[in-house]
């Protein structure tokens, strides 16, 4: 999300100019969007097959064992749990391979580790490892290896973002703060079984617990408490279990990969993968040849380009977030409910977010993505735009027209101080809602910010009382939900809804956390701490000749990629 | 002389010192920082990280830890990338050298030998031609200029790659390589000559107009030199003069890298680094960064002075 101002204002740069020379499909569109939805074309919602390889480059046709993808800024942090930027997650992410991954709907499935248990208590899990794993450099991986991961990320010096130490594993503290030499929560049977006691049963854990394991014999060879340091000198020198091998990085150009010959699934069938450092969406490159993949947003005007290139696969994806509106509880009128839901129902988040994006959205209610095994449309309110509905909740709120036409309550006037990030979509939403805004008597003040930073520490100091944001990648439902809960949204008191997040996370029995989760939902889309906005849509445009590419939610391409093949 | 050097040199580092203090406060005082970008963060770890990196002492105190381990020759680590800052500045910086060195080059070749020839033909053609491009160069954006050649050159006729250093996972050496370089570098280098050589053009130009009509010129042609002799020799030496003071400034444009350049030519630079890291924050890779232009900046405005001073002896120290 840090990254998404700069990225915006790279496809800015690149869509100015092309989309100036291109053709008049986009000025269709264009003007489709500013009537009415019904004039579009229907939305891509299959993998669109390229229909004239002959028209592929020859750059791309030459280049027979290697797939090149874009990727916007890896920086040489290669470590797992180590690097701060999401981009070197994505390196690493081809290196290593988890303990567990998860399936298209987000559940867990085997990878390093071949099965689990869960003790009665629902406190203990015991991971068993896949006989014969091998690290790059042809070592064994044994459990040794799972428990000194999950130990120095425990260290009192540890600065990376990984949940373990959030779980709560049983002498984790003592550890963290030096009093124990090691975590007598983690215990060992043997060389391929491994077991961890956690603090309260939490349905999050398995996959939190499951993730990569770095060598002990590589990664730990030089390991004081307290001294994590000598990580840095590692980072571009891997050593994984995962379907590539760091092969070459040259730094602002490319990660150069070659397939592992020791992966536990066997040799990925395409023998090089490289990332190129660019912008994701280089129509340029793609155009060329020079990329096998990138990715853009569903946009018509993208999708008829695409299209028109002849040579390229077109897969439509979801991304597993959503975006909404923070609103400042601690301001009086916002607290409100009935306010809250008036302003829901006064914006026209259909014209915002889908029609003027060229249908590349849909609009949110609930916390969690369509893609999501949570997902429910069920007695979900879905808002919407009706201005007379929004006028009436705001009169029964108390606040009244007044001389000027803005809403009024006590002598105060109903105002609203908006913050976003600069970029094509705040520029929309400002334009739109400050219609819709005036149309229900609200006083409107948009402010918009350079970069993400400045936003997020102006919505710290809680001068303001709406901002638009966007959340990570999230893969079990109550990542969605955990920051009504942690103090990141502030002033949201609903004992209802503490009972049932704890009460989702304390069973993993799916079933009844599905349940558990659409009660959930329910609550917050009438409660609505936040503003729900929007889900984003992206397409990703592959060169037709790889077979077999699937795109996870979840896990990006990690899990997918070793059975990428060339034709 | 000796008296200058010393009085100059107190002045560069008392300079330097007050420009660090801004700089650092600037960036420090700039909302957000390195922790806030990161959403998967809760607040509790948020303010664990900020202890861990001592984000939450008051400027001041960072600014002497800075100052103090800037003085031992530790400018730290990128927070951002995990690598020493000295590190990546070896990486990107001569990247941007390169580009910068033979434009630089160019532009001056080509500024001098259209600005002569625009300033002895004044008013003709020539020169009426010279000035409507110039004007025409200098006016249109550089993203401009530089995306609508590579949708032409590169997309379009496939004459030149579209951008980067080096074509995707080649594996040349030597001259093969140093082929593939000069390919990928000549889209930028033309688009950044561009631009620069209209400003230059116009300032040998009429430098060269006011030395032309000076009694000397007049005397030199009196005396039967050949044209061309008194253009280069006698006109030219003395309107290259006043120049000598830009090739100072040209100094940290040299390491700087060029930030919108970069970004469309994909070029590994150091610009798209330090945009880069101050989107994320990264005050030791800022700091760093802008401190080293600083000390270019002070370094070129001497060196001025005193080339100025060995071209030209009236000049006093």
């Amino acid at each position: 999300m840090r990254k998404s101002a700069a990225l915006l204002s790279g496809v800015l740069l690149t869509s100015l100019l092309f989309t100036a020379c291109s053709n008049e499909a986009s000025q269709e569109s264009t003007s489709a969007a500013g009537t009415s939805s019904a004039q579009q074309p229907a939305a891509l919602t299959s993998l669109f097959k390229a229909p004239d390889l002959s028209k592929l480059p020859a750059t791309a046709q030459q280049r027979t064992d290697t797939i090149i993808m874009a990727l916007t800024d890896p920086s040489g942090a290669f470590t797992p749990y180590f690097h701060q930027s999401g981009y070197d997650g994505n390196v690493s992410s081809l290196m290593f391979a988890p303990l567990v991954t998860t399936d298209d709907k987000g559940l867990p499935a085997p990878s390093l580790a071949d099965h689990w248990e869960l003790s009665k208590d629902q406190r203990t899990y015991t991971f068993h490892l896949q006989k014969d794993l091998k690290f790059s450099d042809g070592s064994p991986l044994t459990a040794d290896d799972v428990a000194f991961t999950w130990t120095i990320l425990h260290d009192k010096a540890y600065d990376g973002d990984s949940l373990i130490p959030t779980l709560g594993i049983e002498g984790g503290k003592a550890y963290h703060e030096g009093q124990a030499d090691h975590i007598s929560g983690i215990k060992i049977t043997d060389p391929q079984t491994i077991s961890v006691t956690i603090a309260k049963p939490n349905a999050t854990a398995l996959l939190t617990l499951g993730s990569d394991v770095l060598s002990k014999a590589y990664y730990g060879k030089d390991y004081r408490f307290g001294h994590l340091d000598y990580i840095k000198d590692l980072h571009l020198k891997p050593v994984g279990n995962g379907p590539y091998v760091l092969e070459k990085f040259i730094p602002g150009q490319e990660v150069r990969f070659t397939a592992n010959p020791y992966y536990f699934k066997g040799e990925p069938k395409t023998k090089n993968f490289i990332y190129k450092t660019s912008e994701g969406d280089t129509w340029q490159y793609v155009e060329t040849g020079e990329i096998d993949f990138a990715s853009f947003s569903a946009t018509q005007e993208n999708i008829d380009k695409l299209k028109s290139l002849g040579f390229v696969n077109i897969l439509p994806y979801t991304p597993s977030t959503y975006s909404f509106l923070q609103v400042n509880l601690e301001h009086q009128a916002l607290q409100d409910k009935k306010v809250r839901q008036a302003i829901t129902y006064g914006l026209d988040r259909q014209s915002i977010y889908v029609d003027a994006n060229q249908g590349a959205g849909q609009i949110a209610n609930i916390p969690a993505p369509p893609i999501s095994w949570a997902y429910t449309e069920e007695g979900i309110n879905p808002y919407a735009y009706d201005p007379e509905k929004a006028g009436q909740l705001l009169d029964e709120a108390g606040w009244l027209p007044g001389a000027d036409g803005i809403r009024e309550k006590n002598g105060q006037k109903l105002t609203l101080h908006y913050l976003g990030s600069k970029s094509a979509q705040t520029d929309v939403f400002i334009a739109v809602a400050e219609e819709n805004f005036k149309a229900i008597g609200v006083d409107f003040q948009p402010e918009v910010f350079a970069d993400y930073n400045s936003l997020a520490s102006k919505v710290e100091g809680g001068d303001y009382d709406l901002a638009s944001f966007s959340t990570p990648m999230l893969t079990d439902p109550s990542d969605g939900l955990v920051q009504f809960l942690d103090g990141e949204i502030k002033g949201y008191n609903n004992p209802q809804f503490v009972k049932l997040y704890n009460e989702a996370l304390a069973t993993n029995d799916l079933d009844k956390r599905k349940q558990i989760y659409a009660e959930l939902f329910k609550l917050l889309n009438d409660d609505l701490p936040v503003i729900f906005t929007n889900y984003k849509k992206i397409v990703y445009a592959y060169n037709g000749r790889i077979n077999d590419l699937t795109v996870s939610p979840f896990n990006g391409i990690a899990s997918s990629v070793p059975q990428w093949a060339l034709k | 002389m000796g008296a200058y050097l010393t009085r100059r040199l107190t002045y560069t580092i008392l300079i330097l010192l007050a420009a660090s203090l801004l700089i650092f406060s600037l960036y420090a005082m700039t909302p957000g920082d390195f922790i806030t970008g990161n959403i998967k963060l809760s607040p509790e770890r948020k303010a664990e990280l900020r202890e861990l990196y001592g984000l939450n002492k008051p400027l001041l105190e960072r600014y002497l830890t800075w100052m103090n381990q800037a003085f031992h020759g530790n400018f730290g680590y990128s927070l951002d990338k995990q690598q020493p800052v000295l590190t990546l500045f070896n990486q990107y910086i001569w990247n941007s050298f390169l580009l910068a060195i033979v434009s630089t080059f160019l532009t001056w070749i080509i500024a001098v030998i259209i600005g002569v020839i625009a300033a002895y033909r004044q008013y003709s053609w020539f020169d009426t031609l010279v000035m409507i491009f110039i004007f025409a160069a200098m006016s249109i954006p550089s993203f401009f200029i530089g995306l609508f050649l590579i949708k032409i050159l590169a997309v379009d006729w496939k004459w030149l790659p579209p951008g980067g250093m080096l074509t995707t996972g080649s594996n040349a050496t030597g001259i093969a390589y140093i082929r593939e370089v000069v390919q990928h570098m000549t889209l930028p280098v033309i688009v950044m000559t561009l631009l620069g050589v209209g400003s230059l053009t116009r300032y040998f130009r009429s430098n060269m107009i006011d030395v032309i009509k000076q009694d000397y010129i007049r005397t030199a042609r009196a005396k039967g030199l050949s044209e061309r002799r008194v253009l280069f020799t006698h006109a030219l030496r003395n309107a290259l003069l006043p120049a000598i003071t830009l090739v100072g400034f040209e100094l940290p444009a040299l390491f700087g890298g060029s930030l919108i350049i970069e970004r469309i030519f994909n070029w590994p630079g150091i610009g798209q680094l330090y945009m880069q890291s101050f989107t994320v924050r990264d005050y030791p890779l800022l700091m760093g960064f802008t401190m080293f232009i600083a000390v270019l900046t002070v370094i070129g405005t001497l060196l001025s002075d005193i080339l100025y001073h060995a071209a030209d002896p009236r000049v006093k120290l």
